[in-house]
């Protein structure tokens, strides 16, 4: 495993057929300076990755349809076939956090064929976590694809996420575990994400806020919060459309300055797309949020 | 008696139509029970069923302990039954209808004898023969036996005599068993009583493989399957097992059976000394080449019938479900969740919302409490929405509130313990963005007590 890292062997990797072509749009991109490291970073790490033990094929990501999400990920979108987190920030979050992931999943239903598995311990099935098919379909995911499994114990959601990573027709699998589940530690999560690579069915595992600050082999972990929705009319008095705040708590292979930004999204149901809001004149909620914000600060500060 | 006679004498008469077709079919059913004495069997329609226990009296203790143990165990079914044992399939036939004992053995010496007393229409003739006997004053076997021959067959056909010659065992009668159906199953014996997880699972492999040669060569497939562990002491286990679609790979099977055996470790005992496999629903399943390689992407695309198994049988048919739409405005009814073992079509889930939101977008929530938690609320007029509101012991106030909309209780249906009150929705925001979906269970004007609030889902 021993590899003697040099940049010299960049040059080698051009395919000798392609001399003069190749040669211009290396003067070219050799202009600026951070595209040359980006580019000689790009083929380090093809040079490194069939040394790694397990050689997963290169799987497409999934773009979430917001340039600012996608251009904070590496690969521009959310990298199928691997591990994702998705936490709500706060106690009252349960539902924003569950609906992001949702969303997720409907997004990828629309790039892939195929089910997915929802997975969640019975006791949360009934009562608080019992998903309502409409609403379901409401946000844009079709109910006839998703299969739902209600485990005993969060080691059996463990289990039947894993059988469901190793079937290839799968879409993905998602599941919920319930506060403090000692099952899932960093060895369960690293399965899961080889699983998840070796057969490219990606997974999503919703967590309760209390998971902050463990360590998972998790590829991302999003934080959500939800945020007072923006009118669509003046005179509008129903709620608009869900909007909700994202962190990016984790992300592999990320760029560090990204972690401490959020971005404010709304979700539209009907193109399967993030979008920013377009807020209107909204005093009141606008005022109201930003009490919460001093409330969350204060209690932070003491 | 007709019916009008019957119901003149006495009118609270219960009148059932005779169901020949079923009682055909329960007569078969019978026969093929009555396979555990003896291979052959068959029905005697319209009322009786012929055993040929040739050889096999001796593996019940006897002939006498044979009948006994029939006896009591179609008197176990509740049926009344008759019994004769006789060396002769005619004399059997006569002497258990006819005979005035309920359970008669008759031993070759003793045929005529008991025989003699018995009706001519014992002989299994036809109508019109025994009326003409009858006539005649041959009222009884006995009047026949002994005759001159030539004349009786001149009078009553050549027929009438075989039957008398096949009951008093003068002449050969064939017999005619049912075929039992064909039951595609696999069988292994161990030399040695088993007692380990992993003999067993290799049993049950080897198992497997047998049933899939037997199941290819027929083209078919099982739905339902059933494993049995026959223990040393006389006590079997059975493991039955269920898939989605119909299957014989080997591995497949092996590999769902081997996940059931957790459930028997504790009943071993002194260990198996036997096993079968039985396919007991199977379906058409046309032949299918095999995967050539057993690498992940060259298996079949689109088939997750492996994985439902696998999963169904960890967590119970119950617990593996899709949703249906149903057609119903209250949204505790319009869905509802079907096992993935039954068949389901794919439903058009976006017009069934359509329908039920009205056109409203995001007018269904994420979550639906199956129980609608009751809220304290405090409303500024009484039909309009809350403006506080506490859930949970945690209050919220309300900055935004759309409603109500109005779902009306299914008269129709008689409620099981659900309110029969008109429901007010509300969609609401708090001033943390949190949405939930309230009602108000029942109208101010029409009810005496003031309606209460529940909330019965939450946004995303």
């Amino acid at each position: 495993m021993k590899q003697a890292v040099e940049v010299k062997p960049v040059q080698e990797t051009f395919p000798p057929g392609a001399g003069p072509v190749q040669h211009t749009s290396g003067e070219r991109a050799a202009t600026t300076p951070s595209e040359k490291i980006g580019r000689v970073l790009e083929v380090l790490r093809g040079r490194i990755a069939p040394q790694e033990r397990f050689a997963s094929a290169p799987r497409p990501s999934l773009p979430l349809g917001l340039e600012v999400l996608d251009s904070a990920l590496p690969g521009h979108g959310l990298k199928t076939g691997a591990l994702h987190e998705v936490l709500p920030a706060g106690h009252g979050d349960f539902a924003a956090g569950i609906g992001f992931g949702i969303c997720l999943l409907a997004r990828l239903l629309r790039e892939r064929p195929g089910k997915i598995l929802w997975v969640v311990p019975n006791h949360m099935a009934n009562r608080e976590a019992a998903l309502y098919p409409p609403g379901l379909a409401a946000l844009g995911l079709d109910p006839n694809r998703m299969i739902q499994v209600e485990a005993r114990k969060p080691i059996d959601v463990l289990w039947a996420l894993e059988e469901g990573l190793s079937h290839a027709p799968l879409a993905a699998v998602a599941g919920l575990l319930p506060d403090k589940a000692r099952a899932y530690d960093f060895a369960a999560s690293r399965r899961l994400g080889l699983r998840a690579a070796r057969h490219g069915v990606t997974a999503l595992l919703m967590r309760d806020r209390h998971a902050c600050a463990e360590n998972t082999a998790a590829e991302t972990r999003w934080s959500v919060s939800t945020l007072p929705s923006h009118t669509l009319y003046p005179g509008q008095a129903g709620p608009g459309a869900p909007h909700w705040r994202l962190q990016l708590l984790k992300c592999r292979q990320g760029l560090s300055r990204r972690l401490s930004q959020h971005w404010d999204v709304e979700w539209d149901h009907e193109t399967l797309s993030f979008r920013l809001p377009a807020p209107l004149a909204n005093r009141a909620a606008d005022h109201a949020h930003w009490q919460r914000d001093a409330s969350r600060r204060w209690a932070e500060a003491s | 008696m007709a019916l009008a006679d019957a119901r003149a004498i006495h009118p609270a008469l219960k009148v059932a139509h005779a169901d020949l077709q079923g009682d055909e079919r329960a007569l078969i059913r019978l026969a093929l029970w009555c396979q555990c004495f003896s291979p052959f069997t068959r029905p005697d329609f319209p009322d009786g069923v012929s055993l040929d226990i040739t050889g096999c009296a001796h593996l019940f203790g006897g002939e006498a302990a044979l009948v006994d143990t029939l006896a009591t165990k179609l008197d176990g079914f509740g049926l009344t039954a008759r019994l004769a044992l006789a060396p002769t399939i005619g004399g059997a036939w006569a002497l258990a209808r006819h005979a005035p004992a309920e359970k008669l053995i008759v031993s070759r010496d003793a045929l005529h004898m008991h025989m003699a007393p018995l009706p001519v229409c014992a002989l299994r003739l036809e109508h019109n023969t025994v009326e003409a006997m009858e006539k005649l004053g041959l009222k009884h076997v006995g009047d026949l036996i002994g005759r001159p021959r030539a004349p009786l067959a001149a009078r009553f056909g050549p027929f009438a005599l075989r039957r008398l010659d096949e009951a008093l065992g003068h002449e050969e009668e064939s017999f005619h068993p049912l075929n039992p159906p064909l039951l595609h199953a696999a069988h292994c014996r161990f030399a040695e009583p088993v007692v380990t997880q992993e003999a067993i699972e290799i049993a049950i492999q080897r198992l497997a493989c047998d049933l899939y040669v037997k199941l290819e060569k027929a083209g078919k497939g099982a739905r339902r399957v059933e494993l049995r562990l026959f223990r040393v002491d006389g006590w079997f286990e059975a493991l039955p097992l269920a898939t989605s679609t119909a299957t014989r790979d080997a591995g497949h099977l092996a590999q769902l059976l081997g996940e059931r055996l957790e459930r028997i470790t504790d009943r071993v005992g002194f260990g198996f000394e036997a096993a079968s496999l039985t396919a007991l629903t199977v379906e058409n399943l046309a032949m299918r080449q095999d995967d050539l390689g057993d690498s992940p992407q060259s298996g079949r695309t689109g088939d997750i019938a492996p994985l439902l198994d696998r999963l169904v049988n960890r967590f119970g048919a119950q617990n593996v479900t899709r949703a249906a739409p149903h057609a119903s405005f209250l949204p505790e009814r319009a869905s509802q969740a079907v096992p993935v073992l039954r068949k389901v079509s794919d439903h058009d889930w976006q017009a069934h919302l359509r329908h039920i939101q009205d056109g409203a977008a995001f007018a269904r929530p994420l979550f639906l409490f199956p129980v609608p938690e009751p809220v304290t609320t405090l409303a500024g007029v009484p039909d309009g929405p809350p403006s506080r509101f506490e859930w949970r012991r945690v209050a919220h106030r309300v900055v935004r509130a759309e409603g109500p909309e109005r779902i009306a209780p299914e008269w129709w249906r008689a409620p099981f313990g659900a309110s029969r009150k008109t429901r007010d929705y509300f969609r609401i925001e708090d001033d943390a963005g949190r949405r939930f979906w309230l009602f108000r269970d029942g109208l101010y004007e029409r009810d005496e007590e003031a309606p209460r609030w529940f909330l019965h889902g939450v946004f995303a």
